[in-house]
């Protein structure tokens, strides 16, 4: 597997003759293994295929349905996948993702690469920087549930501060979670809580870079605007990719955010996303065979793309390990 | 280094920070304010209610609330402390030993990183019950001792920090394998390590699915089902908003004291990953 | 051996885990032996009122776990049946899941168990836990009969009565809004499904019913297309709010006087005092207004009764307990003032003899209460209940933000072919 190794990218050379020392020894590997494999079985696996055997039953009820032998489980075929599919709220909800995404990712990884780029370039007074890097990441440490909660109250305009600002202004408050604006109110949540883990991830990459990579630069002159984009931002484009990779799964298992918000307006459907609609089949219409099938298809698209994207960019970018 | 002062990158900074602390700064106003206050007074006007809200709070069936917070700190703390030493020694497998089945093993842990929780959750639930486990800590324990994030992680501070040489070394004076490990490897990979655990402490303490899922009993409750809860309590109930916005602020509290303590390790310890290889 | 330390050690675990998870029960049935029932109910203070059967009966401990509400428990007691194990003894379950539940056979037969019952309750809910026929699935334990709860200082100030009807209820809803416009006498809420099948039924709908061994759905009916013209017709006029209840902005407008009225059931007094605790003194509670004067009917909102579950195996001990918590004149008093639900038995009047506090000013109100659950239309919920919710949610969310009263009327064509489409999926008989 080349491409997983991003922190290895600046590297230099010792990496390959350790490789070639590396122990071969028969059990240790495995015993050191072990307790992994084993609860990656147990707890990802097995569930898996589970709801893979899942997604293949249904469950057939005979008459009224009342007598307590009148369900028998049976199997679907393909069934569960063709009702999926083709589900009326199943493509926009898809396509709503996939406007999530395109407003998300970039927005949330160029905020993080700005102020990465910002603190790494110094320019700030110390005590600044440390500030606004704790500030900024300290929305990691909210869980979606209470982040959606609380700008859920700052998006209702009889509880929102920026209505009140609005007003005074003599203008009329914005419904945020009006149907246009649904979309961006979750999305803002989303960057809200992710810029700051990812400008960490981007910001230690920067600091790995040698100063000396771009010292001469900038005594020949060169503006700290041409440093970060001629040399320090090839130099974290690993980091860079695999900042993508994981918001992109992130994006495409956005749930927790609408599915709090949801009560609070009428423009969150409860097949809003493909992961509430597994929620839905699941949990409010009891049928976790429909569920099961949504989420392997869910499940398989994650799939495709990230490792698609890393396809796409692996050879460039990750050209490198052993 | 004594480069100029850019007023452009200290006004975008703030911003940033201003932006990302509005929210915090309202719950905290927010917490402040009576029942009757938080849905009259202007939204960001402070009263003097704090200590009354975190009384009625912690009145609400007999302390439940900080049941909750010990639940969630138990989760996330035993959680993410067996985690990071299974990860830890599945990643040094992976970066320092040469087996067959190797890339095999990587690629599947790899996509496990992709399967999204809530996907996992019922089958779990439905495995667990079969052998009786669920309504117990363990169902809420056991799924989070695997990470396979914390496994990739693992994987790349092994490569970067724990020299081959100094493997050869301790095996030549006649170590055995686990006692290289206990002695050589894991002090070595300490901050990275540092990392995965606050990885998985910040995963497992922001978990609302599988909990929610797996228990029953309100006792065993994690803070965010806890509050949740507090929320959805049918039609026939309030919501309990001033009590959620109050513990949602008391919640954030030791997340932001542990990152606080623990950053100098989360700055370093990436950056030392990249260097030090 | 050494090397395999950690394998061996984590096995260990397992097993010790497997080991601590599956201690918890007793498979005795005698029924002087000590057992333990868990009960699963989100009513307040349900320990409180357990307490004082587990005083009396030392053989049979009763452990309240609180839940979150109607819908999670129900999904986690379906998770549970599926599984076959983690289900509790005793499970508070409201009336219109019971269909679901039996269906899934989830909830036991008690009939034979919890003795002669049927005279103690009003023949409308105890037809919620037969299903119309000689089982008995539960016991029932509160109703909800709707009621209409109104600003009497604001109705006074704009000369105005309790509306009697609904053409009251719009004509007042428009004068409220006319004289100021921040004012709403209501609002249609996308999110709460129960409420809009309250009214249905006020208006004499039953949405589902048995018809031999097929079941029919009736969403679509002209008593549910009058309901659903008369309120997208208010809210295009814009006369009445579109908002959801229950979230901060609905309490902000209860607290600051701009939401006015509220349709609701009995037992809105709570939730007003929870949610506008400063509003308290200016509220009074009338009987809901009516479609026509001379036949008053209502409908209801939430009620539940008490089940047992399938998976217990103590079934004689739980019926025992669900029979004292809904029938025995000690528990229903303290179900009236611990656990503040409105008991379903008919014995409760004796106990309802002074209002609820934030009503204190209405020393009727409960008599009204009483008027309106005998009033209460007869409704059957059929075995989907959940899935025509969530289409409702769906169909009227996207109406109730268009504003257009045809959205609404159509709504009920997408919740009525949504429903029977999953029923006919499953295998149920549907006619027609």
């Amino acid at each position: 597997m080349s491409l997983i190794t991003p922190t290895r990218i600046s590297t230099p050379a010792p990496a390959a003759p350790a490789v070639a020392r590396k122990a071969r020894r028969g059990g240790v590997p495995y015993a050191f293994l072990a307790p992994a494999l084993v609860l990656f079985v147990l707890f990802l696996a097995a569930p898996i295929g589970y709801a893979g055997y899942l997604s293949l039953r249904k469950v057939k009820v005979s008459g009224l349905g009342l007598g307590s032998k009148s369900r028998t489980e049976v199997w679907a075929g393909l069934s569960n996948y063709a009702r999926s599919l083709s589900d009326p709220d199943f493509l926009p909800s898809v396509g709503r993702v996939a406007a999530y995404g395109v407003i998300v990712v970039p927005t949330m990884l160029g905020l993080a690469l700005l102020f990465a780029l910002l603190l790494d370039a110094n320019r700030t007074r110390e005590s600044v920087g440390k500030f606004s890097r704790v500030a900024i990441f300290l929305p990691y440490a909210v869980p979606a549930v209470v982040a959606s909660l609380l700008w859920g109250f700052l998006y209702l305009p009889r509880v929102s501060p920026f209505a009140d600002a609005f007003e005074a202004a003599g203008f009329a408050a914005p419904n945020i979670l009006s149907s246009s604006g649904t979309l961006w109110a979750v999305a803002n949540i989303a960057v809200w809580g992710g810029t700051g883990f990812n400008m960490i991830v981007i910001y230690t990459a920067l600091r790995a870079v040698p100063t000396s990579l771009y010292e001469s630069a900038r005594i020949d002159g060169a503006s700290e605007l041409s440093i970060a984009w001629r040399i320090k931002i090839p130099i974290v484009m690993p980091s860079l990719v695999m900042t993508f990779v994981f918001s992109l799964i992130a994006t495409l298992q956005v749930f927790a955010e609408p599915m709090t918000l949801k009560p609070l307006s009428n423009t969150i459907s409860t097949t809003w996303t493909p992961l509430m609609k597994v929620y839905r089949d699941a949990f409010v219409r009891n049928d976790i065979y429909a569920a099961a099938a949504t989420s392997v298809i869910i499940a398989l698209a994650t799939f495709i793309l990230s490792f698609g994207f890393l396809k796409l960019v692996g050879r460039r970018a990750f050209n490198q390990e052993d | 280094m004594n480069l100029r002062r850019s007023p452009v990158a200290t006004t975008l900074l703030l911003l940033g920070a201003a932006y990302c602390l509005l929210p915090v700064l309202w719950v905290l106003i927010a917490s402040s304010k009576s029942a009757g206050e938080l849905f009259s007074t202007f939204t960001l006007a402070p009263s003097v209610h704090l200590f009354d809200n975190i009384a009625e709070l912690s009145g609400y069936r007999d302390g439940l609330y900080w049941r909750w917070m010990a639940n969630t700190a138990l989760y996330a703390g035993i959680g993410a402390g067996v985690s990071t030493l299974i990860s830890a020694m599945a990643g040094y497998a992976l970066a320092k030993f040469e087996f067959r089945g190797k890339s095999f093993v990587f690629n599947v842990i790899l996509a496990g990183v992709l399967v999204p929780g809530v996907i996992l959750a019922i089958p779990q639930y439905l495995l667990l019950a079969k052998v009786g486990m669920t309504n117990t800590y363990w169902a809420v324990l056991l799924p989070s001792f695997i990470s396979p994030y914390g496994i990739y992680l693992a994987r790349i501070f092994a490569a970067a920090s724990v020299p081959t040489e100094i493997l050869e070394a301790s095996r030549i004076d006649g170590a055995g394998d686990w006692r290289t490990f206990g002695r050589v490897v894991l002090p070595m990979m300490r901050t990275g390590l540092v990392t995965v655990f606050l990885f998985q402490f910040v995963a497992i303490w922001n978990n609302f699915m599988l909990p929610y899922i797996m228990l029953g009993d309100d006792k065993l409750y994690p803070i965010t089902v806890g509050l949740s809860g507090l929320l959805n309590q049918g039609a026939s109930q309030p919501a309990m908003y001033t009590s959620v916005v109050t513990g949602a602020l008391l919640s954030i509290i030791p997340l932001i004291a542990l990152f606080l303590t623990l950053q100098r390790y989360w700055q370093v310890d990436l950056a030392a990953g990249g260097v030090k290889a | 051996m050494k090397k395999f330390a950690p394998l061996v050690a984590a096995l260990t675990l397992l097993t010790v885990t497997a080991a601590c998870g599956s201690s918890d029960d007793d498979t005795s049935t005698e029924s002087n032996e000590k057992v333990a029932l868990t009960y699963w109910s989100w009513a307040p203070n349900m320990d409180k009122v357990v307490a004082a059967w587990n005083a009396k009966n030392p053989n049979i401990q009763v452990t309240v776990n609180k839940q979150d509400g109607g819908d999670p428990a129900v999904t986690k007691l379906l998770t549970a049946i599926k599984a076959g194990s983690g289900a509790p003894d005793v499970m508070q379950a409201e009336y219109q899941k019971i269909p679901t539940l039996v269906s899934a056979d989830a909830i036991a037969d008690i009939a034979g168990e919890a003795g002669s019952l049927k005279d103690k309750f009003p023949q409308g809910s105890w037809n919620g836990v037969t299903l119309g026929s000689e089982a008995v699935y539960g016991v029932p334990q509160d109703s909800g009969p709707l009621m209409f709860f109104y600003r009497a200082d604001i109705f006074e100030k704009n000369g105005l009565q309790a509306p009697k009807t609904w053409d009251d209820y719009a004509a007042a809803a428009e004068k409220i809004h006319t004289a100021n416009p921040k004012q709403y006498l209501g609002t249609f809420s996308a999110t709460d499904a129960g409420l809009f099948t309250g009214l249905a039924q006020q208006a004499g709908a039953s949405w589902w019913g048995v018809n031999g061994d097929s079941w029919t759905v009736n969403i679509n009916d002209a008593a549910t297309q009058k309901v659903a013209a008369y309120w997208g017709g208010l809210v295009e006029k814009g006369v009445i709010d579109n908002k959801p209840m229950y979230t901060p902005e609905w309490n902000t407008a209860l607290n600051d006087g701009t939401q006015v009225g509220w349709v609701s059931a009995v037992w809105a007094p709570g939730v007003l005092e929870g949610s506008a605790k400063d509003t308290k003194g200016k509220w009074k509670a009338a009987p809901m207004p009516q479609w026509d004067a001379a036949g008053p009917a209502t409908g209801a909102w939430g009620g539940s009764a008490t089940s047992v579950t399938t998976q217990t195996k103590h079934k004689k001990q739980a019926a025992q307990f669900v029979a004292w918590l809904n029938s025995d004149p000690e528990a229903l008093k303290l179900l009236a003032t611990t656990a503040n639900v409105y008991p379903a038995a008919t014995a409760a009047t004796s106990v309802l003899t002074s209002p609820p506090a934030f009503f204190a000013d209405q020393p009727d109100f409960y008599t009204i209460a009483a008027e309106a659950a005998k009033a209460t239309k007869p409704f059957t919920y059929g075995p989907n209940v959940n899935v025509a919710y969530s289409a409702f949610n769906d169909a009227f969310g996207k109406a109730a933000e268009s504003k257009k009263a045809a959205a609404f009327t159509e709504s009920l064509a997408t919740m009525q072919k949504t429903t029977v489409d999953d029923m006919k999926n499953s295998g149920f008989n549907v006619a027609g």
